[in-house]
């Protein structure tokens, strides 16, 4: 079975830290992970390969240093990996982004499933899974929390649902995105780092995939983020006193004022 | 009493006559001062009438050193303020009132952000300084963050990280106590020293308290038990460690390190424990940077393996597969990732020489997997308090009985035989972790009713014989309290004690100050 996963390079901490001048999240190399969802990806992948044979591919489009975080996941059990990096992929949307990726996929040959985490933790759009699976014209599940059934040819799967769990069988090749229920992550081995840093790496440019550039990076993003900001989480506290209905004009006039 | 500060002990105060020990005390009055001032107050009025006086901070300690053996309570909980910092040669120091609570304090050097009002003009610059320098940390880490600062200092807590750092002790450059009769004392690093055995401390009024400092030699390894002695001392050793016995530390100045850039965490799983064993004597000296060696035996992995079963709270926690005998942690404090890479790959090569496989070893190069690493080490004391807390119900006389012990390196396969054979022919049932770098392990008794809960405790005793014997202390890290002063006459004999007690009677006269800490008072002494 051969198996590609998709990994993205997310800020480590929740606390993302947005840069007050550009407005766009201040991306520290050093702190960045791969996204929690798609550590689940990643492992369930494994599982898979363990249980039925193959190969797993960790594939990511992304800046340079994204490299270090596909050979992590490649400490994880993954084998092999794809980075996709250019200067024309820069600014892409999650039209943009999926189109880059089904480069990728099809650079990596006929594979039989593709895995995503459910969504990445600091755009939380959960697009990404779905957009790829239109853009290679094969099915998809979301949200899957249990495989229960795995083969060569198809899998049955539990996912979670708006009124709780669904059973979905699929045929290959098709895409899954996956929730936090489904594994519990491995962590590395010794053996897998040492393994992960030898191993040979494939980085690809835009051109090398054979991309439309019009369709990459910002030009190729029809998302336009009107605004962003750092929401104001500042508390004030205003001690009231006074008699019991000063206190009550007092609070009354305070609520008109942030009504 | 009808000082203000001082209140009669009611209802509303009942635990504060306990502490995490679970050991019941019983006290007349307690008083929350929020000054060093009103410390000087409570103590002088507790002098004049000859009350006993015990400290406590957040009553986290094992030993039961905070229990009140009647007299007043003086909860330094109140005085949580950091109130000075000092930039001196590239170093930072800080100035603590003694209830600062560990996990607060690591929360505002990491975020940088402290409660400036009241500092002074060097502080505020020191503090600008700080803001725009890297990343510092202190590093005693004793499991229970929410411990104070004073309640460190008394106790010279430890924790993992102490194996490369060393214990609280070595990060501590000023301690001001106040003594039972009010006056203050401070001592600082490279200050007043000892000449030989002979000590004369200085009081902030310029007043002497002359004292004969024990003659003992102290063990070579991990030490919490009893006075800190040795010829031509420095004196600040004496205040550190005391137990609450000398007198109220009433502020603390800690020396901050700088934050290492790359903390890597790796966890090597062990078929058996003698394997284990041999890698931990395999890798020290000869792996650079390791900041922490813990251990977790077969007992505390059943526990473990049963409690992320039952409890959804522990579903988090890896999955031990059944060959998995003994776990070894392994923390990495280094500069670069390359170096913590090399770094990482000398503990494979040890531990495949020790017979283990690189295969079966848990890294972690991130946060998120250090915090997993680090909720599977908390889980397992956690565990087996509630397993106690199920026994208890059945038999209400049993408690956890857990020993803090340690020994030179050169007997570390002894003390482990000696609690393997001991404990086998004693029929009882264990859970043994901690820090096996420095030959300090807690081997935690399970017992299932009263009659092998008296027969641990006799245990116990045996083991602090053997293990002083061996060199060792009887307690690594927890400090002596109550629960151990047994011990502490069994590694030391008599003889020490006595002078430990003429120490003691030098700085407190008429031994008010945490009566039942360390030894007993004996009368002509």
């Amino acid at each position: 079975m051969k198996i590609i996963v998709c990994i993205k390079q997310v800020p480590s901490t929740n606390e993302v830290r947005m840069d007050p001048v550009t407005k766009t999240i201040i991306r520290d190399s050093r702190q960045a992970v791969i996204n929690p969802f798609d550590t689940y990806a990643i492992e369930e992948a494994v599982r898979l390969k363990e249980q039925l044979g193959g190969t797993v591919y960790a594939m990511s489009m992304g800046i340079p240093a994204t490299e270090r975080l596909l050979r992590d996941a490649m400490a994880r059990g993954v084998d092999k990996s794809l980075l996709l990096t250019d200067r024309a992929f820069a600014g892409a949307d999650t039209l943009a982004t999926s189109y880059a990726l089904s480069l990728g996929a099809a650079q990596l040959g006929d594979f039989d499933l593709i895995i995503c985490g459910k969504m990445a933790v600091d755009g939380d759009t959960a697009q990404i899974g779905p957009e790829l699976s239109a853009q290679l014209g094969i099915p998809f599940i979301t949200d899957v929390c249990e495989i229960l059934e795995a083969s060569e040819k198809k899998l049955r799967c539990k996912k979670v649902t708006d009124n709780g769990f669904a059973e979905v069988e699929i045929t290959l090749p098709a895409l899954i995105t996956v929730s936090k229920d489904i594994n519990m992550p491995r962590f590395p081995s010794i053996s897998g780092v040492r393994f992960s840093l030898t191993a040979p790496f494939r980085s690809c440019t835009a051109a090398d995939v054979g991309a439309d550039t019009e369709r990459c990076g910002l030009t190729g993003s029809p998302t336009q983020v009107v605004r962003s900001f750092t929401p104001d989480r500042s508390h004030k506290a205003q001690p009231l006193t006074g008699s019991m209905a000063e206190i009550a004009d007092a609070a009354l006039k305070i609520y008109e004022e942030v009504r | 009493m009808d000082l203000k500060l001082i209140r009669p002990m009611t209802e509303e105060f009942a635990e504060y006559l306990r502490d995490e020990s679970r050991s019941v005390g019983s006290a007349e009055h307690i008083a929350f001062p929020r000054t060093q001032d009103e410390i000087r107050e409570i103590l002088k009025a507790c002098y004049a009438s000859g009350e006993k006086v015990t400290v406590q901070g957040a009553r986290t300690g094992l030993a039961a050193a905070a229990v009140p053996y009647g007299g007043c309570i003086v909860n330094l909980n109140k005085m949580n303020r950091v109130t000075a910092m000092r930039h001196e040669g590239g170093d930072y120091y800080i100035t603590l009132q003694p209830g600062v609570v560990l996990s607060e304090l690591k929360k505002m050097i990491g975020s940088k952000k402290f409660d400036t009002t009241d500092w002074d003009e060097a502080s505020n610059a020191a503090y600008v300084d700080f803001c725009k320098d890297g990343e510092f940390f202190f590093s005693p880490d004793p499991t229970e963050a929410s411990a104070t600062i004073g309640g460190m200092v008394c106790c010279n807590a430890s924790g993992a990280r102490s194996y490369h750092y060393g214990p609280t002790r070595g990060h501590i450059t000023k301690v001001t106590m106040v003594l039972s009769d009010g006056r203050t004392l401070t001592e600082t690093r490279g200050g007043e020293c000892a000449n030989g055995y002979d000590a004369v401390f200085t009081c902030d009024d310029g007043s002497k308290i002359s004292a004969k400092l024990p003659t003992y030699e102290m063990p070579k390894t991990k030490n919490a038990s009893g006075y800190y002695a040795a010829k031509d001392m420095e004196l600040i050793d004496v205040l550190i460690g005391s137990d609450g016995t000398l007198g109220v530390v009433s502020e603390i100045e800690v020396k901050l390190l700088p934050l290492p850039q790359i903390i890597w965490g790796v966890s090597l799983l062990f078929e058996n424990e003698q394997s284990s064993l041999r890698f931990v004597d395999q890798l020290r000296g000869s792996v650079e940077g390791v900041a922490s060696v813990e251990f977790f035996d077969s007992g505390a992995l059943d526990i473990l393996r049963e409690q992320k079963k039952k409890s959804t709270a522990f579903s988090a926690l890896p999955v031990i597969e059944p060959f998995v005998n003994t776990v070894v942690y392994v923390e990495l404090h280094c500069d670069t990732e390359e170096q913590a890479q090399q770094r990482l790959f000398a503990v494979g090569d040890a531990f495949t020489a020790a017979g283990g496989k690189e295969e079966n070893s848990w890294v972690a190069r991130n946060q998120s997997d250090l915090d997993r690493l680090m909720f599977f080490r908390h889980a397992v004391p956690e565990s087996v308090n509630m397993l106690i807390d199920q026994r208890k119900q059945k038999d209400p006389t049993i408690t956890k009985l857990g020993a803090d012990m340690s020994v030179p390196d050169a007997h570390l396969f002894d003390v482990v035989k000696m609690y393997r054979d001991t404990l086998k022919e004693n029929n009882l049932e264990s859970a043994t972790w901690g820090h096996v770098g420095n030959n300090h392990l807690h081997v935690n008794v399970l017992p299932n009713n009263g009659e092998e809960y008296a027969r641990a405790k006799e245990l116990f005793k045996v083991w602090a014989a053997n293990v002083s014997k061996m060199g060792g202390a009887v307690s690594a890290e927890h400090g002596v309290g109550k629960l151990k002063a047994a011990f502490l006459t069994i590694m030391y004999g008599d003889r020490h004690i006595d002078e430990m007690r003429a120490l003691k009677r030098a700085f407190d006269p008429k031994w008010q100050l945490g009566v039942g800490n360390l030894f007993t008072e004996k009368e002509g002494i």
